[in-house]
């Protein structure tokens, strides 16, 4: 059964249509890449499944349960996390109070939440960051840290938002760690929106193609690469030569 | 029982911070003892009252980021509740105290469930505003005496009256809302380490983050808005038996709300010390201002001049106030 199941979910600003009419479901246990152009209206969806936006029309799913409507806070308690592309923080909280916050959604108690979130973090390989402040650290590891308090709500859905974007190809290789563990050890349904090409060929079960707001391809990694549409649109003839056709 | 144990629990303060708050508070203790002027009795007095006001003021607008400019009016209903309920019916102050509470948080709430749908500078100037329409409501409202305010008339409750706290002398007050203090610092230390009060800071740092991780936003505010405002209309009630004749001017004044927020934001907005810091640099410097300058006149509005500097300063500076200064001289020495 769908995990999670998008009918005909439009998004409209103004006259600007940011998604049009875009189905799909998501299986449990399964690790699903969503790739496309910028402005293809990728994270504007990811927003619409999270509840931050309304949806214009279409409905959503989560596990049987209409979604539709509920607030971002609800969606998020029925077990749906995310990631954010850009995190912003005034730095106020140090990296473990951050995933602590994300622990609170299931305790009360403070010292089960520290001990938790302590968890989650040697998980991730950044137990040794716990004390720092967010902000006073590198981009690749604020993404683990955003990572990581979304895994501490103890989602099923994990949603994450270009977590591999200006990393360096270690970094690269260390965060894919991360997501493998999530998937496997964790056991999490992973869905993720990513640029990294190398990334997310790799590690998706199935990949989905937006442009222009619209869902142009579905299908396995390898047959993703050599759509002639998903290539006119977004990985470009160099990229088929190099890893589809070859 | 936990509840108690981490209200009780400081051990994530460094040592040094611990043997100065110690040291404070055995002096607080000690104070009426040591021969002292009525005029210092009652500046401690206002410090201890203030202190409470920007412990409370700093759950919402420290913690939780949301300026809040109105917390007068709340003075104004812990007051008046206490003064009407002694007067009209001979109620005593430890029973219209929790019936002033209960009055001004479901006041918190009408008020809370619209404002918190405003933001930043908006949500700050709604405060202000709704703050000073309740003090022109009370300056017409003849049951609650009107602009000429209640007086509480010691020949009526001759002191020394413990239940309804009438006393002669100030050293009684002292005690009371030293009491009250201690119990104000246990249950801030209680709520900066509790779920909502991480909830809070998530959502000071970011709203949409905080909504993804199953923070009911509004509602966290309006209930942080509700245990601030009950801070401060406890320590209005105390104001009503302490000053015994009050009017809508010097207990819902803009004075009284800017003064709040200018002191736990000079402490340290979001940090337990923060507003014992404040309160004990503004209301000495307040106090003993207005007795050398107030009478000189052309003088007399010094006091709201030096108030505009600080807010420059804080907001230029150090957002976080002299504790924040504390906190990063202190990391840089890590």
């Amino acid at each position: 059964m769908a995990l999670l199941e998008l009918e005909r979910v439009t998004k409209n600003f103004g006259g600007l249509m940011a998604n049009h009419e875009i189905s799909f479901a998501v299986g449990k246990g399964e690790l699903l890449g969503l790739i496309g152009p910028n402005g293809a209206g990728k994270t504007t969806l990811f927003n619409c499944i999270s509840g931050a936006y309304p949806v214009t029309s279409g409905r959503i799913f989560f596990d049987g349960e209409d979604i539709t409507a509920l607030k971002a806070h609800e969606v998020a308690r029925r077990g749906l996390a995310r990631t954010f592309q850009v995190y912003v923080a005034s730095g106020d909280l140090t990296v473990i109070e951050n995933v602590m916050v994300g622990c609170f959604m299931h305790t009360r108690s403070r010292s089960r939440a520290r001990a938790q979130a302590g968890e989650v973090l040697k998980d991730l390989g950044i137990h040794d960051l716990s004390t720092a402040l967010l902000n006073e650290l590198p981009v690749a590891s604020q993404k683990r840290v955003s990572m990581a308090t979304a895994i501490a709500t103890q989602p099923r859905l994990l949603l994450l938002d270009e977590v591999a974007a200006g990393l360096n190809p270690g970094e690269i290789e260390e965060i894919m760690g991360s997501i493998r563990h999530v998937h496997e050890e964790l056991g999490m349904t992973v869905m993720l929106i990513e640029h990294v090409m190398e990334l997310v060929m790799k590690i998706s079960h199935r990949v989905i193609v937006l442009d222009y707001g619209q869902k142009i391809a579905e299908g396995a990694p390898e047959a993703i690469t050599r759509d002639p549409a998903v290539i006119k649109a977004y990985l470009g003839e160099r990229y088929a030569r190099e890893h589809g056709a070859v | 029982m936990e509840t108690l144990k981490s209200a009780l629990d400081f051990s994530d303060f460094p040592r040094l911070d611990l043997v100065v708050a110690g040291s404070l508070a055995i002096l607080f203790l000690i104070f009426p003892v040591f021969p002292h002027s009525s005029f210092a009795m009652a500046t401690m007095i206002q410090f201890l009252m203030f202190s409470l006001y920007g412990m409370g003021w700093n759950t919402i607008g420290g913690y939780g980021g949301q300026v809040d400019l109105g917390k007068a009016q709340y003075v104004g209903i812990g007051a008046y509740t206490t003064t009407v309920m002694l007067v009209r019916w001979d109620i005593p102050f430890w029973f219209s105290m929790p019936v002033g509470v209960c009055f001004a948080v479901l006041w918190s709430f009408v008020l809370g469930y619209p404002l918190f749908r405003l933001k930043g500078h908006y949500f700050a100037i709604a405060t202000i505003a709704t703050s000073l329409v309740l003090k022109d409501l009370f300056e017409v409202w003849d049951f609650v005496g009107a602009a000429r305010g209640l007086e509480i008339s010691p020949i009526k409750f001759p002191p020394p009256d413990f239940l309804r706290l009438i006393f002669k002398e100030d050293v009684y007050y002292y005690d009371v809302i030293l009491g009250f203090f201690f119990v104000g610092i246990l249950y801030m230390n209680w709520f900066r380490k509790s779920r909502l009060g991480f909830q809070l800071r998530a959502i000071k740092d970011n709203e949409e983050v905080a909504r993804s991780l199953g923070i009911n936003v509004h509602w966290a505010k309006i209930k942080t808005y509700a245990i601030a405002t009950a801070f401060v209309s406890v320590v209005g009630s105390f104001h009503a038996c302490y000053i015994k004749n009050i009017e809508p001017e010097d207990t819902m004044s803009l004075d009284i709300s800017i003064l709040i927020a200018l002191m736990a934001m000079l402490g340290g907005a979001g940090s337990l010390w923060g507003p014992i810091i404040g309160a004990g640099i503004l209301i000495p410097l307040k106090s003993y201002l207005k007795e050398w300058l107030g009478a000189t006149a052309g003088l007399i509005g010094i006091d709201l001049i030096l108030y505009a500097l600080i807010i420059m300063v804080i907001s230029a500076f150090e957002p976080r106030g002299i504790w924040g200064i504390v906190q990063k001289v202190r990391r840089r020495r890590q």
